[in-house]
């Protein structure tokens, strides 16, 4: 309304005379929030609040049966002059405690108005109902009277000895955690396979039962009244929940925030607990629920409770920390502040906040958390949609409304009609068709260079495999690794002592043969034949073994750079023959052998010839430039080379199956670069990388629809 | 004796129409359109042209046999308490069609059975001034009267209250039913009497004032069935049971749009007075104080919104003040209210165009349509600041102990409808807040107005000058004219401009109300000249003189087009009334208040620059401009009369504990 209100108001005759007070019954508590008071009143038996600034406590505690609203008024006024409200403030703060239910009035309650207010009230919550389907609320029973007689049981454990037990036992299970992480790790990817999805489900019934039961006792604890539990439907999973709003009226802040955590702590303490039930047990069901308790707790938490972006426990504990209650609703009311006073230009706005410091905080909040809200709650509707695509669809489409159109609408009609705007509204229009039309026109028309990225190795393009032609052990590397040979050079000695002996062997047979041969030349010319062939095959012998002896020196076959990484881990080993042990590269030219998931070759193939450049990781200032690429038209799931696959550190998931790890898990396609000559820079063979291919240019709001499509059609073939 | 069942029905009212907001609005509004559609029309006429095919049969009738007709009538109708059988309302007006004929002299025409038709079907009939709307009421009223439902009459002022009950009353006598009448300074004991009838004739502000002081009396509990309850239980009595109206059922308003529209959000007040002294010298000093702030210096003005805004000066200013005094001033925000408010009175509310001066009193007058509203007052505050302005005695303000809208009050009535001469510019409002579709009477006899087209200026002077020079041509010609204006000033300044000429005229002005018969009188003889404000007679016709009717009949000239067409309507509807001639034209400037509120700063522009050249496309171009202007202020209206209601929807909710709670 108005940004200050009349003193006088031309409806104050209706309240002037009226003996009208505050209910009895009505609890008030005295609370702080930024060095500000405030008061709060509660309402037992409907469990409402009402927040008052002192002042207007002043007034409303100043009434009572024996005077009426006027002499209230005229006493503020002379007490107070500075502070004390106008007229029609009177009026709007007695409209909404009586709203509120708080006010006693000697006229008899209008029934018929009662009740409209009822429905009205039953109707908001059935609408809040259904715009929440994520969280849809059913309550059940009033557990206030258990909860009271049953305090006394575990009263002590909500005190200081609790909070030391709570401590060791968190400590002792972090150690096992940390001990046992990659068993816990390990376990966690069959937690969502569908024979462990009930035990999941009874994980986080019971964690979160215990949960509620724990804001339930703290709150009970001191003082506050916990009348509502019921069943709570978090994205179609019937979970239990419990209303502690009572808390809210709690004086002490740390109370409130214990209260708020009370939930988070027995959460951990159960799970502390589990993990020692896991560590202890052989995998059976008491091991697996244990397990999905584990899970439950830890996942939740962090996703949720501890997170203030979502509203939750950490939301409510944050708000209490940083004393700003509604933080939500103020970090929303700021940024819409910001937006009116900056771009629709209207200048007698109330500021939503004085401090500078907390207007940074709430602007940084109110972004954080939509962000965070939409990120996390797609993530749920993939998830849900994943699983169960009606459902999915559902939930999106109730999501789009809540969040999108239902706003919108909002929007446009405070664009059209709001009486705020009147002054303001050519600007406002213009400057919000401005604004959406810029950034329409800049997503759709400004084009942005399109790139992808992939993994791929770097490879000569002429590269000779040097094999060991004769066994031996691995004597001496001769020529280090890397280092340019030329043809002929040796590269490594070999040692085989066996091939000495088998030369001796061979050298005497072929004396004994020649002996023989000579004896038969006198005696008997018949055996002349025979013999002569078996010193040929003597004298092969003793050649081919001295050939062999010759090879232990491996040599270069060509000119080029000599690569053997991994030779040193064989030195002093029996390599067979055959076994590669480097080989030999032309370092004038090399090219980039690169894998392309499905997803993204098909731009290859569309546009025109992209341009690519390739990176490797370790230098990664410099770019290693690329000339002709050439895509192998046709599926592949042999990776090139070993390292590009999960099994050796890199990025393409592959097949359990192959111990190598060469088979990739999903097919794709091989792009070979030629890497141009002038690279200026050292090239290692065998080094993965990532080439960038820029492939034109393009808006961006195509490529997200296309983007978006995929999704859709890989996910659920729409 | 008064059955308690009888008081229940004294007490009982109709639960106002949800007022609707968002998509609900829009679907409401189409709902609106659909009842004011074209062919509605066509079905009152068929049914009046059946009646008058029946005419004849009722011509036979002795007056014996006539009456005993009636009286048939009247008992059918007094069972089924309702009015809308057709068949039954067909042969109602046509015997009360021969009624009339035979106890008034008056013959109902077609059109008026179908006005009667229109109001008996709760429609605002739009029916042209001097279309015998008196009659029509009389004739719809009869039927509701055989109900013996309350049915109300409501009328402009006092005087005509009594001159048509009077006028009407051999016929509700012929036909068996009681009337009566009430107006101002009645005794509670004739009212209550008046309001005993079965059609009673009053004023709005009468039924008004009547309803309140019987809230007044329910005391706490008003909801008539927990008094029956609390009655028939014999619990304590909630006040006095002696109300002064017979419950509210059927309303006829004459004038509609002036009571629904028009005045819809002046409250009418009951009040004590009750001295604040402290309010008294407040204003007093604000106003002193503001002596020394300087426009453009302090502060600024904005027009169309009617504001005062501070400069960092003035707001330095403000401060100092704050420091200097005690009391209610040392609240910066106190003190910047009072004097923003005697710096409003300054500004904005000027002598003779928002307010005229009578017996040392503020009486402020209507910016729409130039009339005094002797009952309105400003809100708390201004209107002090206003008389601290003029140096008069502060008033004191009034104590309200009940305060309603005319607007809220005619939402209570179960069958409201309405006649008046313009109506159709606001029909989308009447559907909204009353739930009242518009249905546009054609005329007995056609309607020869020479409607010429408006004459633009760029500048008032040249407007004026233009004026002054039509008047007297067409004064020439014998023609009389009839010329309005906007407010009080100017027509003091075209008085003036006359004078000079030599020319003879009478004014007509807020402040010159006592000749008004008299003037209104002689404006329609050969050759004479009347300035009116836009006040001239609501419900009294300008009857042409001997002779005039050769000349042309009369010339109307409105010098400024008014914030709503309606108005400008009402003016130019004061010539060529039942089917005699008549002309009229109107001289805009592009200096108008109307467009300079309303009309953006370039559409401004473009008006001169093309007012300048002089092109063909410009006196076009600037009608265009005009309506748009209208339109845009009439809307604007609109939207501020909603805003009223609901926040009196709102606060009666909030309020209930202080008892009523209606809405």
């Amino acid at each position: 309304m108005a940004k200050s209100s009349p003193t006088f108001s031309e409806s104050w005759y209706r309240v002037a005379d009226q003996n009208i007070r505050l209910r009895t019954g009505i609890k008030v508590r005295r609370q702080n929030f930024r060095g500000e008071r405030w008061f709060v009143l509660e309402n037992p038996f409907s469990n409402q609040f009402f927040r008052l600034r002192p002042a207007a406590y002043e007034f409303v505690s100043r009434l009572s049966r024996n005077r009426t609203v006027e002499e209230v008024w005229k006493e503020c006024l002379e007490v107070f002059p500075e502070e004390s409200a106008g007229q029609e403030e009177v009026i709007r703060l007695l409209a909404q405690l009586y709203h509120s239910n708080l006010l006693e009035y000697d006229v008899a309650n209008d029934a018929q108005q009662l009740f409209e207010r009822y429905k009205k009230r039953r109707h908001k919550e059935v609408k809040a109902r259904f715009t929440n389907i994520m969280f849809m609320r059913f309550p059940l029973f009033n557990p206030d009277r258990f909860l009271v007689n049953s305090l006394p049981f575990v009263g002590k454990l909500l005190g200081r000895a609790g909070a030391v037990i709570w401590i060791l036992v968190v400590v002792a299970a972090l150690k096992l955690v940390i001990e046992n992480w990659d068993a816990l790790l390990n376990q966690s990817q069959s937690v969502l396979s569908p024979q462990n999805l009930l035990l999941l489900y009874a994980g986080l019934a019971i964690i979160k039962t215990l949960h509620e039961f724990g804001h339930a006792y703290f709150c009970r604890k001191f003082g506050g009244e916990v009348h509502v539990m019921g069943i709570m439907l978090l994205i179609f999973t019937p979970i239990p929940y419990m209303d502690a709003t009572s808390s809210w009226g709690f004086r002490s802040k740390w109370k409130r925030i214990l209260v708020g955590a009370a939930g988070m702590i027995v959460e951990i303490f159960v799970a502390a607990i589990a993990v020692f039930v896991w560590a202890k047990t052989a995998p059976g069901t008491v091991h697996n629920l244990a397990y999905n308790m584990i899970f439950v707790a830890s996942v939740s938490t962090v996703l949720f409770n501890a997170n203030p972006l979502l509203r939750f426990d950490g939301y409510y504990i944050l708000s209490d920390l940083l004393e700003i209650p509604n933080l939500h609703q103020r970090a929303a009311n700021q940024l819409k502040y910001f937006f009116k006073r900056h771009v629709y230009g209207l200048k007698d706005l109330r500021r939503p906040t004085d401090s500078r410091k907390q207007a940074f905080w709430l602007t940084f909040f109110g972004i954080a958390s939509n962000i965070y809200r939409i990120i996390v709650f797609s993530g749920i509707i993939l998830f849900v949609a994943d699983r169960f695509l009606l459902l999915g669809i559902i939930m999106a489409l109730v999501c789009l409304t809540g969040w999108i159109v239902v706003p919108l609408c909002k929007f446009i009609n405070y664009l059209a009609a709001s009486p705020e705007l009147d002054r303001h509204r050519t600007r406002a229009v213009a400057s919000t068709a401005i604004l959406l039309g810029g950034i329409f026109c800049f997503l759709q028309f400004v084009p942005f260079p399109r790139h992808f990225r992939a993994p791929g190795i770097l490879q000569a393009r002429e590269r000779t495999q040097i094999a060991v032609k004769a066994p031996g052990l691995l004597d001496e590397i001769l020529t280090a690794n890397g280092s340019r040979v030329t043809e002929g050079q040796a590269l490594v000695q070999l040692g085989n002592d066996e091939l000495g002996l088998e030369l001796t062997a061979a050298e005497a047979q072929q004396e004994e043969i020649k002996a023989r041969l000579l004896q038969a030349m006198k005696m008997e010319t018949a055996n002349l034949k025979p013999l002569q062939s078996m010193l040929q095959a003597a004298d092969d012998r003793v050649s081919k073994t001295l050939e062999d002896i010759e090879h232990l020196t491996v040599r270069a076959r060509q000119d080029g750079i000599w690569i053997a990484p991994s030779l040193p881990d064989a030195e002093g080993r029996w390599l067979a023959r055959g076994a590669a042990i480097g080989m030999i590269i032309d370092p004038s030219e090399f090219e980039f052998t690169a894998t392309v998931v499905q997803d993204d070759v098909d731009r290859l193939f569309t546009d025109k010839i992209p341009k690519a450049e390739v990176r490797i990781p370790g230098q990664a200032g410099e770019v290693i430039p690329i000339g002709a690429l050439n895509i192998i038209p046709a599926e592949q799931r042999l990776l090139p080379s070993p390292v590009l696959g999960w099994s050796g550190g890199g990025e393409i998931q592959t097949d359990m199956r192959d111990p190598e790890g060469r088979t990739a898990a999903q097919p794709f396609f091989e792009v070979r670069a030629e890497v141009l000559e002038d690279a200026g820079q050292q090239l290692f063979h065998g080094r993965s990388g990532k080439i960038r291919f820029r492939i034109g240019s393009q808006p961006l709001l195509p490529r997200w629809i296309r983007r978006l499509r995929q999704l859709l059609q890989k996910r659920y073939q729409l | 004796m008064i059955t308690p069942s009888r008081k229940y029905a004294h007490a009982r009212y109709r639960k106002p129409p949800k007022l609707h907001k968002g998509l609900d609005a829009r679907l409401n509004a189409l709902h609106g359109l659909y009842r004011r559609r074209p062919q509605l029309l066509r079905k009152i006429r068929e049914q009046a042209e059946t009646i008058d095919r029946e005419a004849d049969d009722w011509h036979k009738f002795k007056d014996s046999q006539l009456r005993n007709r009636l009286f048939e009538l009247r008992d059918r109708f007094r069972r089924t308490r309702e009015t809308d059988d057709d068949e039954l309302v067909n042969a109602a007006l046509g015997a009360l069609r021969e009624a009339a004929h035979r106890k008034l002299g008056l013959r109902p025409y077609n059109v008026q059975l179908m006005g009667a038709l229109a109001l008996n079907g709760g429609f605002l009939a739009e029916m042209a001034t001097g279309e015998g709307k008196t009659l029509t009421a009389g004739l719809a009223a009869v039927l509701n009267g055989w109900t013996n439902r309350p049915c109300h009459i409501i009328t402009v002022n006092d005087y005509l209250v009594e001159r048509d009950c009077k006028w009407m009353s051999p016929l509700y006598d012929y036909c068996g039913i009681t009337s009566s009448f009430v107006t101002g300074g009645m005794e509670p004991q004739r009212r209550q009497e008046g309001y005993a009838a079965d059609v009673t004739y009053t004023t709005a502000k009468e039924v008004l004032a009547d309803f309140l002081r019987d809230r007044l009396q329910a005391g706490l509990i008003q909801d008539p069935s927990r008094r029956l309850i609390r009655h028939l239980l014999g619990a304590n009595r909630p006040g006095r049971d002696e109300f002064i109206l017979r419950g509210l059922h059927t309303a006829i308003v004459d004038e509609a749009d002036s009571v629904l529209i028009d005045e819809a959000v002046t409250p009418l007040i009951i009040s004590s007075q009750r001295a604040n002294q402290a309010l008294t010298d407040a204003s007093n000093l604000a106003t002193e104080i503001s002596g020394g702030f300087q426009i453009d210096i302090h502060y600024r003005l904005n027009i169309r919104y009617r504001e005062v805004e501070f400069t960092k000066a003035g707001l330095e200013m403000i401060d100092e003040v704050c420091q200097k005094f005690h009391g209610l001033w040392r609240n910066p925000q106190r003190c910047e209210e009072l004097i923003r408010q005697s710096l409003l009175a300054r500004e904005f509310y000027k002598l003779g165009k928002q307010y005229i001066v009578e017996d040392e009193k503020i009486v402020i007058v209507d910016e729409f349509t130039g009339r005094p509203m002797p009952m309105r007052s400003w809100q708390q505050g201004i209107h002090q600041a206003v008389e601290a302005k003029e140096e008069l005695e502060i008033s004191d303000p009034t104590e309200t102990v009940a305060r309603r809208s005319f607007q809220r009050f005619f939402r209570y009535f179960h069958k409201l409808s309405g006649m008046t001469g313009t109506a159709r510019e606001a029909s989308a409002e009447l559907w909204q807040i009353y739930n009242l579709p518009v249905v546009t009477i054609p005329t007995n006899r056609p309607c020869i107005r020479e409607e010429k087209p408006d004459r633009v200026f760029l500048s008032a002077d040249a407007k004026w000058k233009a004026v002054v020079e039509e008047v007297q041509r067409v004064h020439a010609t014998g023609q009389p004219v009839l010329v309005g204006t906007r407010s009080v000033v100017a027509s003091e300044k075209l008085a003036s401009m006359l004078a000079e000429k030599d020319l003879r005229y009478n004014v007509l002005n807020a402040s010159r109300l006592r000749k008004e018969a008299e003037i209104i009188a002689e404006a329609g003889r050969e050759g004479c000249i009347t300035i009116a404000t836009n006040m001239a007679g609501r419900g009294t016709d300008i009857k042409l003189g001997v002779g005039v009717a050769d000349f042309g009949g009369l010339h109307v000239i409105a010098t400024e087009r008014h914030e709503s067409g309606r108005i400008d309507r009402q003016l130019f509807g004061r010539c060529a009334r039942q089917g005699d001639p008549g002309s009229c034209q109107a001289f805009v400037s592009a200096d108008d208040e109307i467009i300079k509120k309303y009309l953006s700063e370039p559409e401004k522009k473009m008006l001169r620059t093309a007012l300048v050249s002089r092109r063909p496309g410009a006196a076009k171009l600037f009608a265009a401009a005009l309506v748009r202007a209208q339109r845009k202020s009439e809307r604007t209206a609109a939207k501020q009369r909603r805003a009223v209601l609901r926040k009196d929807v709102w606060l009666e909710q909030s309020l209930s504990f202080a008892g009523g709670g209606e809405d």
